[in-house]
């Protein structure tokens, strides 16, 4: 399998942003955690392209339901969603309508890594339309670390003068300020369950 | 006209924005966390000042509630973790979500935006506390610190958007 690059999906959902209407592009899905991952590029696509997103299996639609579902409505983003096991005759099928598959909203082709060789032999057609733009789903970067965690505690502490277990102690007796500041410090603490 | 009467005033003003705010329902934290990037990255596009929206927003998230962050928590002078603008100004925020449904519950919020020096007043800090004050007249659950920490002016902006939209399309344009 050739080199692919990993982008996180806030990266993927802002290209699709930039080339508009009619483009394609496949994202690689993760050995683990598949349908959380989609769930998650659904999320940002949702967000940066501000349409709506439906995620169609290749694996149970027949082929009538997908075009149909392809063009109805057109201009939304479609995610196309093929396992590991899609049959060689089904690309060679899809590869056989990809003019229909043609509509005015992007289409995300969803596919576990193994699927990309079959999708060169079998769909060689729908490779072109997507040419070099295979993606393999990474990493969000948006999570807060431990060392951020840490740092943001300090700077509550010393602004307050007070320590993270005197926060604690006046949550529990229900001595805090309602500022937004205590919320903050009892989250980072893991003591969301105070708040 | 007396205090008292102004105090009952701020209690009937702040039961009506306390019943609104817990009204209001958003997706899941990770969804308004996506909705909050995707935002700041279209105001990014429209400005000259170079942020990356992917590595100044944060997510924490245990418990069934959320933290969504920005910038410092405590603004003690320009940082690269600010968000920038392009007038010099900057902003740091903190946005707490309890899961809910499915959805998403407001708990709190504080946008620090600071004009860049020189300027006055020296920043605008839009706040909503966790739950009412005992005294709503000198402070409101939801309110403005006009470059005062101690001068909280009632705010009928609940949505987390509706205030950034006030601080890119009104203050910041009006600089």
């Amino acid at each position: 399998m050739p080199e692919f690059s990993s982008q996180p999906f806030v990266d993927i959902a802002r290209r699709l942003d930039v080339r508009g209407g009619h483009s394609w592009l496949a994202v690689l899905s993760p050995p683990t955690d598949s349908a959380v991952a989609l769930d998650a590029l659904q999320t940002e696509l949702r967000s940066f392209l501000q349409v709506p997103t439906r995620v169609l299996s290749l694996e149970t639609l027949t082929f009538e339901e997908l075009l149909e579902a392809m063009q109805q409505p057109s201009d939304d983003v479609v995610v196309l969603a093929a396992g590991a096991d899609l049959a060689p005759d089904t690309w060679s099928s899809l590869d056989l309508m990809r003019s229909a598959l043609e509509r005015t909203g992007p289409t995300v082709l969803w596919m576990a890594p193994d699927a990309v060789a079959r999708l060169t032999e079998f769909a060689p057609n729908i490779r072109s339309f997507i040419g070099p733009s295979i993606y393999i789903a990474g990493p969000d970067g948006g999570l807060m670390g431990e060392a951020e965690r840490q740092h943001r505690l300090k700077e509550l502490e010393q602004h307050y003068g007070l320590s993270s277990e005197e926060i604690v102690r006046r949550a529990e007796s229900k001595e805090l300020p309602p500022e937004p500041h205590f919320v903050e410090w009892l989250i980072l603490l893991g003591r969301g369950d105070l708040v | 006209m007396t205090v008292e009467r102004a105090r009952k005033r701020a209690e009937a003003l702040d039961s009506k924005a306390h019943l609104e705010i817990g009204k209001l329902r958003f997706g899941p934290p990770h969804r308004v966390f996506s909705e909050i990037r995707a935002y700041l990255f279209r105001r990014s596009e429209e400005m000259d000042a170079r942020n990356n929206p992917t590595q100044l927003l944060k997510l924490r998230q245990a418990n069934g509630i959320a933290l969504i962050a920005l910038g410092p928590t405590i603004d003690k002078g320009p940082s690269p973790e600010h968000f920038q603008f392009d007038s010099g100004a900057r902003l740091s925020f903190g946005l707490t979500l309890r899961e809910l449904d499915r959805g998403s519950q407001l708990v709190s919020f504080r946008y620090h935006y600071h004009l860049p020096e020189s300027r006055s007043p020296e920043f605008f800090r839009f706040d909503l506390n966790e739950k009412p004050h005992e005294d709503p007249l000198s402070e409101p659950r939801c309110h403005l610190h006009p470059g005062l920490e101690d001068v909280r002016i009632p705010l009928p902006l609940h949505d987390p958007f509706d205030v950034l939209d006030r601080i890119f399309f009104v203050l910041e344009e009006g600089l």
